[in-house]
């Protein structure tokens, strides 16, 4: 007895150790990705899990400093006359004497040409650094380390947003701690910089994030594409959603018990479709639509659809998969339903809507979750259709377009991680939500993208 | 008169409902269908009218260099997921079966990857596989610590085979999985592993850091396998693909396990069966239709892909990458040429007929149940 107690709970750990071991491999990547999205640079080497923008004492640094200058606490930014107290500590080696820090509020904004350009007000012009002076001076091992302090002014009129700063220290005086951690440790740790000393709380922590928004705007108009771009895939996918559960339930409808002439030649049909590449129709799908559906869309005064929304739509209005989904599941229900309806004379459509179509929410529910799980997603034939300008990407395809404006020269890949976070959330939370959906969704059709 | 109106209306009903499918079905589907079979025989650059030239694409097609290693790419990459993603779906569904508590949080754990868009994957693990990126982190980690790591391997299974050939050479019942040994093993082989670290027998070993490139390169692994060894490249998003698409199918299992009647293990039970035996003579076998439909749709889906390829873009070469559905849609808009219609629906046909033959095979070798699944 005592022995197949043991022996269960034996079992029983090595599920769970196993279970637990492979969460790591299914999870790791993401979870560790997520973390990096935060980092300054999300490609240091060695890769390490020490991240400054997760530390309370920068969480409460960054929220004072803030405030100290006379923004708000979680959004950052400097007022008219607001005023920062700064404190950083060197230490200095044995025989040299310690020098103040150089300290310069650079003219520079993350994120290159496109963003310098969004700047009204350079920090530059505005903000001087005063009543720079050394309050502690202490030995410590090897030589002493100095505290130096210093206010950063601003003597404008108006409101600045970024602040950056670069301290600059003579050769082999070292950067020990500061009141908010530097962003970057530059030349042999002679040159700490910060990207933004007054950025509030939610910007330091989510630095990446906020660039994402911040530094892509359109060349046309001027408006943030990030915030458009989700604007975008949201439209599609509720738009499709809707036109999926109409045209889906009426098709599979149909197709489950209705009889008419030509019944068994569609559904054929349909299933020979599901088997069909995209890439194989999509050559002439690409020239039906630049031609406005054989100039059907001239009528309404649209002479191509190719980069408009309504090419993608009517090209999506409902998708065989869907239609057969809710095939399967209107053939499952009982037919005295229907045939005490019909000896009251109802009609078809009557019977469709009074009666069928109310009984179809689970099956409704998961085919919205699938399609805008699927539209939300959907890469190949956005990326076809919709070419230019970028205001009118969806999400996918600007996010391609994010990965190649920070890639140009070098991998910046913070911005590129975090969109690519941003452009997760809305599917990841849907699931968390309507999980039971999703595994219902995957059983019922067995289609995914 | 209302009658005879309502009359025509309900003949009309079915096709009045079944409209707009039916007209995407057949613009989008069955014109487009027949349309590129007609551009197949014909060349056409999108602007002045197509003409026929007979089998002549057909035959180019295999002239040309990207396609064969388009379908050598593809064909591997089919073959290789989908049985990887096939099989690792199978165990993550009978682990994730078990009945212990919060065995949900672990499934949607593990379904979270699937639920992403292929940008959101693709570009994670582009970063994944920096040079000195995360992964030749985990490499380079692991070769410091590879002696103390297959010492404590060794150890535990030491223990745990001694443990078992002990009992059955005692003549007791004892599988040889049996966890309490399992359990006993990998405690000391953890001893084992920690006093050698402790007491300066084995210490980390100095390695430089691994840098595979992953992406970059035109290399091809593994060397003994010659002409039909794989791209780098398209190793590395095999890897990530399976990571991706095996919970998804891993769904589609744990329906189907928890279809299997109970009676059945429990005649198994009866019978002595236990442990693989069950596993490979029972459930392998009910699950056929499921894997029917997991091997249909792996087949299917690899073959189309394409996300990944125009994502990693210019970062890695076109040749170690490109795959059929690239190679059309890379036909119909080249960055710097004309486009060959005629060319890249020859090579869609070639793809829609290569889709249909190897389903139909695939379907004929794992027999016909699944037909209606």
């Amino acid at each position: 007895m005592h022995n197949l107690r043991a022996r269960r709970w034996a079992n029983v750990a090595a599920v769970y150790a196993f279970l637990l071991l492979l969460s790591i491999v299914f999870m790791g990547p993401f979870v560790f990705a997520f973390l990096s999205s935060l980092k300054d640079n999300p490609t240091e080497w060695p890769p390490s899990l020490l991240i400054n923008q997760l530390r309370p004492v920068n969480w409460g640094a960054s929220y004072r400093l803030a405030k100290q200058g006379g923004g708000n606490g979680f959004l950052g930014g400097m007022g008219p006359g607001g005023s920062i107290e700064f404190e950083v500590t060197y230490w200095t080696p044995e025989g040299q004497e310690p020098a103040p820090p150089e300290v310069v509020i650079p003219r520079r904004v993350q994120g290159g040409a496109a963003a310098a350009l969004a700047v009204e007000h350079w920090a530059a012009d505005y903000v001087q650094v005063v009543d720079l002076e050394e309050v502690k001076r202490e030995p410590a091992e090897g030589g002493l380390t100095t505290t130096y302090r210093f206010r950063l002014v601003n003597t404008g009129e108006v409101a600045l947003d970024p602040v950056p700063m670069d301290l600059t220290v003579p050769m082999r005086q070292q950067f020990v701690s500061a009141t908010l951690a530097p962003n970057r440790i530059e030349r042999l740790g002679r040159a700490q910089s910060w990207n933004n000393v007054s950025a509030g709380l939610l910007p330091y922590v989510f630095g990446n994030y906020a660039r994402v928004f911040r530094e892509n705007y359109s060349a046309s108009t001027g408006k943030g594409l990030f915030l458009l771009w989700i604007r975008n895939s949201f439209f599609l996918a509720v738009t499709r959603v809707i036109t999926t559960l109409i045209f889906a339930s009426m098709a599979g409808y149909a197709l489950a018990r209705l009889n008419f002439r030509g019944k068994q030649g569609i559904f054929a049909f349909l299933l020979f479709s599901m088997m069909i590449p995209q890439q194989v129709t999509f050559i002439s799908n690409y020239l039906v639509l630049r031609d406005g559906i054989f100039g059907l869309s001239r009528l309404f005064g649209v002479p191509t659809l190719l980069n408009t929304y309504a090419g993608l739509i009517v090209s999506g209005l409902v998708g065989a998969s869907s239609v057969f989904i809710m095939k399967q599941f209107f053939e499952r229900l009982p037919a005295s339903l229907e045939e005490s309806a019909r000896i009251d004379g109802a009609s078809t459509y009557t019977v469709f809507f009074r009666i069928m179509l109310p009984l179809a929410k689970p099956p409704l529910g998961a085919l919205t979750i699938l399609t805008f799980q699927g539209v939300w997603n959907e890469f190949f034939w956005p990326l076809v259709v919709i070419t230019s300008p970028a205001d009118r990407f969806p999400l996918t395809i600007g996010l391609l377009n994010l990965q190649r404006a920070y890639g140009a020269a070098t991998f910046d890949w913070g911005p590129i991680l975090a969109g690519t976070f941003i452009s997760a959330l809305p599917v990841i939370i849907l699931f968390i939500a309507f999980q039971q959906y999703f595994v219902e969704g995957i059983s019922f059709s067995g289609t995914k993208g | 008169m209302r009658r005879a109106s309502s009359k025509v209306g309900e003949k009309l009903a079915p096709y009045v409902l079944l409209a707009p499918f039916l007209f995407t079905l057949i613009v989008f589907f069955g014109y487009a269908f027949v349309r590129v079979v007609y551009f197949s025989f014909t060349t056409y650059d999108l602007f002045s009218k197509p003409e026929w030239v007979g089998l002549k694409n057909y035959v180019n097609i295999f002239r040309d260099l990207d396609f064969t290693r388009a379908m050598k790419n593809s064909l591997t990459f089919m073959v290789v997921v989908t049985t990887a993603q096939t099989i690792i779906a199978l165990l993550l569904a009978l682990l994730l079966n078990q009945k212990v508590r919060g065995i949900r949080f672990f499934r949607a754990a593990y379904y979270m990857p699937s639920v992403a868009s292929s940008v959101v994957v693709t570009l994670i693990f582009i970063w994944f596989f920096q040079r000195r990126g995360v992964l030749n982190f985990v490499i380079t980690k692991f070769k410091e610590y590879q002696a103390i790591i297959l010492l404590f391997l060794f150890a535990a299974a030491a223990i745990h085979i001694v443990l078992v050939v002990w009992e059955k050479l005692r003549r007791r019942p004892v599988s040889v999985f049996e966890p309490n040994f399992m359990f006993l093993g990998v405690l000391i082989g953890f001893i084992v592993a920690f006093g050698a670290v402790r007491f300066g027998f084995l210490v980390p070993r100095e390695v430089p850091p691994v840098d595979i490139i992953w992406f970059n390169t035109t290399k091809t692994w593994p060397d003994f396998l010659g002409s039909l060894a794989f791209p780098i490249p398209l190793g590395a998003i095999m890897l990530f693909n399976i990571w991706t698409t095996a919970p998804t199918f891993m769904l589609l299992y744990l329906a189907g396990l928890q279809d299997i009647p109970r009676e059945l293990y429990e005649a198994a039970a009866v019978d002595g069966a236990e442990g693989w035996h069950i596993i490979l003579h029972i459930i392998v076998p009910q699950l056929k239709p499921i894997t029917f439909l997991v091997v249909t749709m792996g087949l299917i889906g690899t073959l189309q892909m394409f996300d990944q390829v125009a994502i990693l873009g210019s970062q890695a070469p076109r040749s170690s990458v490109i795959t059929l559905a690239y190679y059309i849609y890379s036909n119909l808009f080249p960055s710097s040429a004309v486009p060959r219609v005629g060319m890249a629906s020859a090579a869609a046909m070639f793809l829609a007929l290569l889709t249909f033959i190897i389903v139909y095979a695939q379907r004929k070798v794992l027999g016909e149940e699944g037909e209606n699944a």
